[in-house]
């Protein structure tokens, strides 16, 4: 039988293009070639051309390498596990949430730990008023995590854990939890993040400098490698990352470049590739750049693949990369905050499109503040009907084959390696972090994101377009940071009076020396040193007195935002204000971004810095992790008309006030504070009330907040 | 009569000093008198701190030097003041000034003041601002006053002109950097340190030290000093003290032979020189007569309608009248 191209003589490409152009009204089809961050073209387009001499476009799923997934028969044999990211201040609330998520059919649990025990402070630590109980459960010794994990079968239940910087307190803690409810570490399964490379880059909750923290990394691993076969010891994360502004090939090739870090790192404690590769995970963050970021995941699994095989592994199972995604939290937008359950749901499909081992989705409200439970019910559901309504999970890898996706995913496989070639030849990526070029790529590609926003060429329904007046007040979930923390010193001060002080101290010495001398597991001592009810913070220190506590290195870049406005009417006008503002005042608008307590997210900070910088102020930064106390000293010092404080961990009740009490001991209450970050709306006034002369909310474009911020000094400074 | 404003400052009150300095850095005319009359009235209680200049290239890791150096001043009891000068300004005019997140402890400290100074675009002239602002800080009772300044262009030479001491930092590094250092700077020096020695560097900073202290050689020096090369790791604190012994040697000998008061007379002078010019081209710019003259003839310069020379007693004499 004669096919069908004997018979008909199928038309070309470029009788399609003739055509094109006569329906463009005689523009050319190469006017509707897309770039986007990764400095990928998306042609209109794809055809078996596009595909040509790309090796891999017959592969099979469960198979390497593994581009078309981790299973023969993926969602098909088992759906994707819906696992939902909490942390609610107190361990009581956290174990509520978890039982009832349990039961409302989500397959494991993801504990979101409090900023201070990322840190490694205790709850009683003055540098850290602020921040118990922000952004996740505050946890001091393995009396917390007790409750924490009251009822919930840890043999049975997967826990995922994201801890990277106090680490080993916290893994202790969960091992000797199970213990104490009689099951063994053999049977633990489930995952710590413990990636602290990505800290150095973005999100800084480390403690340690990068040395002395691989070195935590190596023990951990060659632990669990003998102690806990079911956990995953590492989740290699590109989230944060995203979430920082990096674009999709920056995320992919980071994040395997941590990977391979991580690998060296454990070959050089004495293990074998087939050791500890298999335990190895990652996770990804997923935006609305929706076939980029199915590429991205197939890519990944191929790079990886290819990565590990390097190191000669035996295991078919070393090689595959097994992932976590969540939705993006930064695509999320306090303006008309229902859509955010449209952007999560169509992420939601981009990470299952590309594969994902476990998935969270965001709750609608997690621009503003920690999720309500209505909120979390929804993100849980959009999962739900994901899996059972539609019929989506029936087919392997729905987009192999497709012309458009083969072709993506082997342009930013090549894209990667291109920069994961200049992080080898730095010398690999802890080498790479010392010099500080990572974190300024990332910042830069932030930096170029937000002035696409603000310039409207990157729209964001409710905010840089079609912005509605309607103002929709979500419900959102209020924290008592100072009841909690009461209550946290109250829980210290009894175990600390109940314990054996002297079997404790010899433990914590030990580590000490471990830390110094470079024999010895940490872990299997800091488990010790747990079940003498040592606190988090004591673990820490420990072995801070020994390694040192990491200083952030703080670079900038100039100029990357300001050019994108170069001929833009808006910012001149700014630009010309400013030069009016000097011949009155004698100087340049000259403002403090700080970032107070231990909110580690900079991204926002930078991003406003660069940015106001460009436009004409003098931008003064203070350092991460700062006091009140200690900004309102830089502030007069620095003699700035203005502090912007930049907030993301819900800490602004309590840090912001004492902010303006202390500038006002310093004889500095003219110095205007305003405030920017996730800022609940019901929260304006009060901040109001203390004397907070304007919040921006995220999505506030850079150009009017400039602007606005020029108003008010003028405005006070009366010219 | 003794104003207010001084009498807070001498008080210790950090908003006064603060304040006053961003008065002596302001570009308006009112500002200037005003400021000049503060220094005036402090010079009767300044003068008594050691005056350091700091400097080296971007990178060479001046910032953690200083944050070690300033606490172990610290510890010893001395109140310690910082000024950053800092010429990076990018083209926008704006800046970034990220000075105390690479001194985060010492930007802590009660005794310590940390003032980073922008020197943006059309305002320029800052760092000649820093010699006034040495003075309000010593008279606010800081006895130790650090300037850092970035080794490439000219900064390091108007704050050369100013300190007791001045401090050079180098890194580790082969024979090809000294060739390509600015010879200017090693005439400056009157310390040198080979900074971020530390773990795989030991050696090549010694190879650079021995490379610099030949180099040094090569250059006069005054009988009474010959300038040392010291290698540091800023995160070690026997290094830090032996940066600080090397110091304090050196203000022991010139304040017992008299060369630091011979130093800063000099630099008085060169106060009183850069005054004059001051003051003469901001009368050039305040009258508008002169300035739109001065416009004309650059015109006519370059047109070769008249000779510089010509041009040049042209304005002066406008100047005369006006």
């Amino acid at each position: 039988m004669g096919s069908l191209e004997e018979k008909v003589k199928l038309p070309s490409l470029d009788d399609w293009k003739e055509l094109a152009k006569v329906q463009m009204k005689g523009r050319s089809v190469d006017d509707l070639v897309s770039q986007n961050g990764e400095g990928i073209l998306v042609k209109p387009l794809y055809t078996e051309n596009d595909i040509e001499g790309i090796s891999f476009r017959d592969s099979l799923p469960g198979l390497p390498p593994y581009i078309r997934g981790t299973q023969a028969t993926m969602y098909a044999g088992r759906p994707w596990t819906i696992r939902q990211y909490a942390g609610f201040s107190t361990a009581e609330a956290s174990n509520a949430f978890y039982k009832k998520t349990l039961a409302g059919g989500g397959q494991g649990i993801s504990v979101a730990f409090d900023l201070a025990t990322h840190r490694g402070y205790d709850s009683d630590h003055p540098r850290v008023s602020g921040d118990v109980g922000k952004a996740g459960v505050a946890i001091d010794t393995v009396e917390d995590m007790k409750i924490l994990f009251d009822q919930i079968p840890l043999d049975k239940i997967s826990v995922s854990m994201t801890m990277n910087g106090a680490v080993l307190p916290i893994l202790a803690g969960y091992i000797v939890a199970a213990e104490e409810q009689g099951v063994s570490r053999t049977d633990l399964s489930g995952t710590i993040q413990n990636d602290i490379l990505k800290e150095f880059m973005v999100r800084n909750t480390y403690i340690y400098p990068p040395g002395p923290s691989m070195r935590i990394i190596g023990d951990i691993i060659t632990y669990c490698s003998m102690e806990m076969p079911r956990f995953n010891t590492i989740s290699i994360s590109g989230y944060h990352m995203q979430e920082a502004g990096a674009d999709a090939a920056l995320e992919l090739a980071y994040t395997l470049a941590d990977g391979k870090e991580y690998i060296r790192t454990a070959l050089k404690a004495g293990l074998g590739i087939d050791d500890f590769a298999p335990r190895l995970s990652f996770f990804w963050g997923i935006g609305m750049n929706f076939y980029m970021e199915i590429a991205k995941m197939r890519a990944a699994r191929m790079l990886w693949h290819d990565i590990v095989d390097e190191f000669k592994p035996i295991n078919p199972k070393s090689g595959i990369l097994r992932t976590h995604c969540q939705t993006s939290g930064w695509s999320l937008t306090e303006q008309d905050p229902y859509n955010n359950v449209v952007r999560t749901t169509i992420e939601a499909m981009a990470a299952v499109f590309g594969g994902t081992q476990s998935l969270h989705t965001n709750a609608l409200d997690e621009a503003i503040a920690l999720p309500s439970e209505f909120a979390a019910r929804i993100a849980r559901n959009t999962q739900l009907i994901l899996q059972e309504e539609t019929s989506i999970t029936d087919v392997v890898d729905p987009w192999g084959g497709s012309y458009m996706m083969e072709s993506l995913t082997d342009q930013i496989a090549s894209k990667a390696l291109d920069l994961m070639e200049e992080i080898e030849a730095a010398g690999g990526m802890a080498k790479a972090i010392e010099t500080g070029l990572p974190k300024l790529r990332i910042e830069e590609a932030a930096a170029k994101k937000q002035a696409r926003i603000d310039r409207g060429e990157e729209v964001i329904v409710g905010v840089n377009k079609y912005t509605t007046t309607e103002q929709d007040e979500v419900d959102v979930l209020e924290i008592d940071n100072e009841q909690v923390r009461e209550s946290q010193i109250n829980r210290i001060k009894e175990i600390k009076a109940k314990r054996n002080q002297e079997a404790l101290d010899g433990v914590l010495d030990d580590i000490s020396n471990c830390a110094k001398s470079g024999t010895g597991n940490l872990l299997e001592l800091t488990i010790e040193a747990m079940r003498l009810r040592a606190t988090v913070g004591e673990v820490s220190d420990a072995m801070e007195s020994v390694f040192g506590r990491y200083k952030a290195q703080t670079q900038t870049v100039t100029g990357v935002y300001g050019d994108a406005y170069q001929d833009d009417q808006g910012w001149m006008e700014i630009k010309t204000a400013i030069e009016r503002f000097i011949e009155a005042e004698g100087r340049r608008p000259r403002m403090l971004v700080c970032k107070m307590g231990q909110d580690g997210h900079d991204r926002g900070a930078k991003v406003v810095a660069t940015a106001f910088a460009d436009v004409g102020f003098d931008v003064d930064l203070s350092p991460m992790f700062s006091t009140p106390e200690e900004v309102a000293k830089q502030a007069v010092e620095n003699d700035v008309h203005i502090v912007g404080v930049s907030s993301l961990a819900g800490s602004h009740k309590s840090l912001v006030p004492q902010l303006i009490t202390e500038l006002k001991i310093l004889d500095a209450k003219e110095v205007i504070v305003i405030v920017g970050g996730v800022i609940p709306k019901k929260d304006y006034q009060e901040l109001f009330d203390y004397g907070v002369k304007c919040i921006f909310g995220p999505g506030t474009p850079i150009p009017k907040a400039a602007g606005e911020v020029l108003d008010i000094i003028a405005d006070i400074h009366s010219f | 009569m003794k104003s207010e404003r001084l009498t807070a400052i001498r008080s210790g009150n950090k908003r006064t000093l603060a304040k006053a300095i961003t008065l002596l850095e302001s570009s308006l005319d009112e500002h200037k008198e005003e400021s000049r009359e503060l220094v005036d009235e402090a010079l009767a209680y300044s003068g008594k701190s050691l005056r350091i200049g700091i400097t080296g290239v971007p990178g060479v890791g001046k910032s953690t030097f200083i944050e070690a150096l300033g606490l172990h001043l610290l510890s010893d009891g001395f109140k310690v003041a910082v000024l950053a000068v800092d010429p990076s300004s990018p083209l926008t005019g704006g800046s970034i000034l990220g000075d105390k997140t690479r001194m985060e402890l010492l930007s802590r400290e009660k005794s310590a003041f940390i003032r980073p100074s922008p020197t943006s675009g059309s305002l320029g002239g800052v760092a000649q601002k820093t010699r006034e602002t040495i003075l309000l800080c010593e008279a606010a009772g800081y006895n130790i006053v650090l300037i850092e300044t970035v080794g490439v262009g000219q900064s390091e030479y108007h704050v050369s002109g100013m300190v007791d001491f001045f401090l050079v930092m180098m890194l580790p590094g082969g024979g090809d950097e000294l060739q390509g250092l600015k010879k200017g700077i090693l005439e400056l020096a009157d310390g040198m340190i080979i900074n971020k020695c530390d773990g795989d560097t030991i050696q090549s900073a010694n190879i650079s030290k021995q490379q610099y202290i030949s180099a040094l050689g090569l250059l006069s020096q005054p009988e009474y000093w010959s300038t040392p090369v010291l290698t540091c790791s800023s995160f070690d604190k026997n290094d830090v003290v032996k940066v600080w012994n090397m110091i304090s040697e050196y203000f022991d000998l010139v304040k017992n032979n008299g060369e630091l008061e011979n130093r800063r007379n000099k630099q008085n002078v060169d106060w009183m020189n850069a005054l004059i010019k001051e003051v003469l081209i901001g009368r050039l710019n305040s009258s508008s007569e002169v300035r739109s003259l001065l416009v004309k003839l650059e015109g006519s310069v370059k047109n070769m309608e008249i000779t510089p020379y010509a041009a040049a007693s042209e304005v002066i004499h406008a100047l005369d009248l006006s």
